[in-house]
C-alpha cells in the first residue's frame, strides 16, 4: 500500500527546494549548453564533416542533454538525500508512516521532473544555435525519462552512501564527467581508431548517449534496443540496491 | 489504570561498536500520562525513543504501539506516534507554515490550513507563520518542531529534552505546553536533564542509567517511599554529645557540635514530625537553639542517590 499523500508531500517539497534555487538551476545548464554550442558546434563544428547525414552542431545535441542529464539528476537525487541525513531532518522521513515506494517515488520523481524541466530548456536553447528534428519524439521521452529515473536512483544510492560533501561530489566529477565525454557525447564511436573504438564499449554511457542519438536522428553507434536494455538493467540494479537499503536500514537508521 | 499504549518487552539495542544502549528494557506506558525518562548523558534515553519512532534498530525484543507490532504493523502505529527530537532539526529555508504542512502531509494526513492554524497560534508561532525557520530563535525553532510533531495529531508525542539549551522564561512556556497537551488526552514522553522539569511535569519517572531501566514508578510514590526530611538545628551552644532523648532518632552533630543535623522520614511527612518532636525534645533538655532549616529531597536528590547507589553496587 503506498501512501499517496505521503509521497506528494515530499515530491513537492522537493520541486520547492528546486524552484528555490530556480535562477542557478536554470541558468547554469542554459549558460553551459550555450557555451558548447558556441564552441563545438560554431566554432568546430563549422569545419567538421556531417555525421550519419546530421549536421555536427545537431549530432552533438543528444550527446549535450546526456551530459547535463546525468550530471543534474545524480546530483540533485543526491544531494535531496544527503542533505537531510547532514541536518538531521531525516528523522521526521524515517518516523513517519512512509516506505521505500513512497520515498523513492517523492524523491526520485521529483529529480526527474527536474531532468525533464532541464531537459525541455536544453532543447530549446539548442534551438537557438542550430536547426534540428527529432524523428521518434515520443521515443525520446521515454528514453529522458528511463535515464532520469535511473539516475535519480543512482543519485539517490550516492546520497546514502556519501558521508561528506567530497564524497557526494567525487563520483559524478571523477567518473560520471569524464565518461560522458568519452562516451560518444562530441563524436561518433566510428570516428576512433582500433582498438579505441572497442574499448570505448566498455564505456556504459557510450550506449546512453548512443540510444538517445537514435531517437533523435534514427542512427546510432549501437543498436537502440542494447542502449534500452542496459538503461532498464541499470535501473533495475539501483532499484534493488535501494530495496536492500531499505531492508537494512543501512546509513539510515543507527 | 489506563490501557497501555506503549509496551516495549525485553527492548536491546547493541551498537556495531559493541556499546550496549539498552538492555533488556520492559516499559508500559498508559494513555494519557505524561512519563518522564530521566537519566545521565549516554544513558540510553534516545536511543530508546529512537527506537520506538523508526530510527533505531533494536538488537532485539518487541515494541508494541497501539496494540500494532513495530516490526511488522510499523505504519499504523508510526502514524499515531510524534517525534520532537533534541537537535534543532529542520529545513531552515522552508517557511515556519509550509514546514508543519509538510510533516502533515508526510504522515498522510489531507490538507488542513484550520487545523495548522490552530497549532501555530497556540504555540504563538502564527505570527511568524510566513517567516523562514532561520530566521527564528532558538525556542521559536523548537516550538517549530513542536508543531510539525503535533501536526498530524499523535496520540503519543516523544519529547527528547524539549527545554534543553532554553532559559528559564521559555522552559516554563514549555511546560505549558505539555500541561495543553495533557489536557487533550496526548500521551507524552519526555526525556530531560532538568530534573525540577519531571517533578513539575511527569505523572510517573523511570530512572535509566547504561541502558538499563533501574525505576519505574509514579512520581508521588518514588518521592514518598525514597524521599527523605533533612533539618539542620543551628545550636545555641555547641554540644559535645548527642543527648539521650535524641538516641530514638537519626540525628549527628555537625560543625564541631554548633549543628544537630537530622536525615530521616520517608517523603510522607514523618519526618518533618519528627523534626518537631526533636526541637520539643531540645527544648525539654535545656538545650536551646538558634535556627532550623528544614528541607524535603527533590526527586533531583532522589535521582542522584539512586545512580550513586548503582555506582556502588557496581563497585
Amino acid at each position: 500500500m503506498i501512501g499517496w499523500r505521503s509521497t506528494w508531500s515530499i515530491y513537492t517539497r522537493e520541486l520547492m527546494r528546486f524552484l528555490r534555487t530556480a535562477f542557478q538551476s536554470v541558468l547554469a545548464p542554459v549558460l553551459t549548453t550555450s557555451l558548447y554550442f558556441i564552441v563545438f558546434g560554431a566554432a568546430i563544428g563549422g569545419r567538421m564533416p556531417d555525421l550519419g547525414g546530421v549536421d555536427y552542431g545537431a549530432f552533438i545535441i543528444p550527446g549535450l542533454l546526456m551530459l547535463t542529464l546525468l550530471g543534474e539528476t545524480t546530483s540533485n537525487s543526491s544531494f535531496g538525500i544527503y542533505m537531510p541525513r547532514f541536518t538531521g531532518t531525516i528523522y521526521e522521513l524515517l518516523s513517519a508512516p512512509v516506505g521505500v515506494a513512497e520515498t523513492l517515488i517523492g524523491f526520485v520523481g521529483a529529480a526527474m521532473t527536474k531532468s525533464l524541466i532541464l531537459a525541455a530548456i536544453i532543447l530549446l536553447t539548442a534551438r537557438l544555435f542550430v536547426d534540428y528534428s527529432i524523428a521518434h519524439p515520443l521515443l525520446a521521452v521515454l528514453y529522458i525519462m528511463l535515464v532520469a529515473a535511473a539516475f535519480s536512483l543512482f543519485g539517490f544510492i550516492l546520497g546514502i552512501w556519501a558521508d561528506n560533501f567530497e564524497k557526494l561530489g567525487i563520483i559524478p566529477m571523477l567518473f560520471l564527467t569524464p565518461l560522458t565525454f568519452l562516451g560518444g557525447t562530441f563524436y561518433s564511436i566510428d570516428m576512433l581508431p582500433e582498438p579505441w573504438d572497442t574499448i570505448a564499449l566498455a564505456n556504459p554511457i557510450v550506449y546512453l548517449v548512443s540510444g538517445l542519438r537514435w531517437t533523435f536522428y534514427g542512427s546510432s553507434d549501437v543498436n537502440i534496443w542494447v542502449s534500452f536494455g542496459i538503461t532498464l538493467g541499470f535501473l533495475a540494479a539501483c532499484t534493488a540496491v535501494i530495496a536492500y537499503i531499505f531492508k537494512t536500514g543501512w546509513r539510515l537508521r543507527a | 489504570m489506563s490501557e497501555p499504549i506503549l509496551e516495549l518487552d525485553g527492548l536491546s539495542k547493541v551498537y556495531p561498536g559493541g556499546l550496549k544502549a539498552l538492555d533488556d528494557v520492559n516499559l508500559t506506558i498508559r494513555k494519557g500520562e505524561i512519563f518522564a525518562l530521566l537519566g545521565p548523558n549516554g544513558a540510553g534515553k534516545t536511543t530508546l525513543i529512537g527506537a520506538v519512532c523508526g530510527l533505531v534498530r533494536p538488537t532485539s525484543g518487541t515494541i508494541r504501539a497501539f496494540g500494532h507490532d513495530l516490526a511488522t504493523d510499523w505504519r499504523k502505529a508510526r502514524a499515531r506516534i510524534g517525534l520532537v527530537p533534541q537537535e534543532l532539526s529542520t529545513d531552515m529555508f522552508e517557511p515556519v507554515q509550509r514546514a508543519v504542512a509538510y510533516s502533515r502531509g508526510l504522515f498522510g494526513l489531507a490538507p488542513d490550513p484550520v487545523r495548522i492554524e490552530e497549532i501555530l497560534r497556540s504555540l504563538s508561532l502564527w505570527d511568524k507563520k510566513d517567516e523562514r525557520i532561520m530566521a527564528l530563535s532558538g525556542g521559536m525553532k523548537r516550538r517549530v518542531l513542536i508543531a510539525k510533531a503535533l501536526a498530524h495529531e499523535p496520540d503519543l508525542l516523544f519529547l527528547d529534552e524539549p527545554t534543553a539549551g532554553v532559559d528559564v522564561e521559555l522552559r516554563k512556556g514549555m511546560w505549558a505546553i505539555i500541561d495543553q497537551m495533557r489536557a487533550k488526552g496526548v500521551t507524552v514522553i519526555l526525556t530531560t536533564h532538568y530534573i525540577e522539569e519531571a517533578e513539575e511535569m511527569a505523572d510517573r519517572v523511570g530512572i535509566i542509567r547504561k541502558g538499563q531501566l533501574i525505576m519505574v514508578d509514579e512520581k508521588e510514590a518514588m518521592m514518598a517511599r525514597l524521599g527523605r526530611t533533612e533539618a539542620h538545628i543551628s545550636l545555641a551552644s555547641p554540644l559535645t554529645e548527642l543527648p539521650p532523648a535524641l538516641g530514638q532518632y537519626p540525628v549527628e552533630l555537625e560543625e564541631g557540635g554548633a549543628s544537630l543535623c537530622y536525615r530521616g522520614g520517608d517523603g510522607t511527612g514523618r519526618g518533618k514530625a519528627e523534626v518537631a518532636d526533636i526541637t520539643k525534645a531540645l527544648i525539654a533538655s535545656g538545650i536551646d537553639y538558634t535556627g532550623i532549616d528544614v528541607r524535603e529531597s527533590s526527586l533531583e536528590d532522589i535521582f542522584v542517590s539512586l545512580l550513586g547507589e548503582e555506582d556502588e553496587q557496581a563497585a
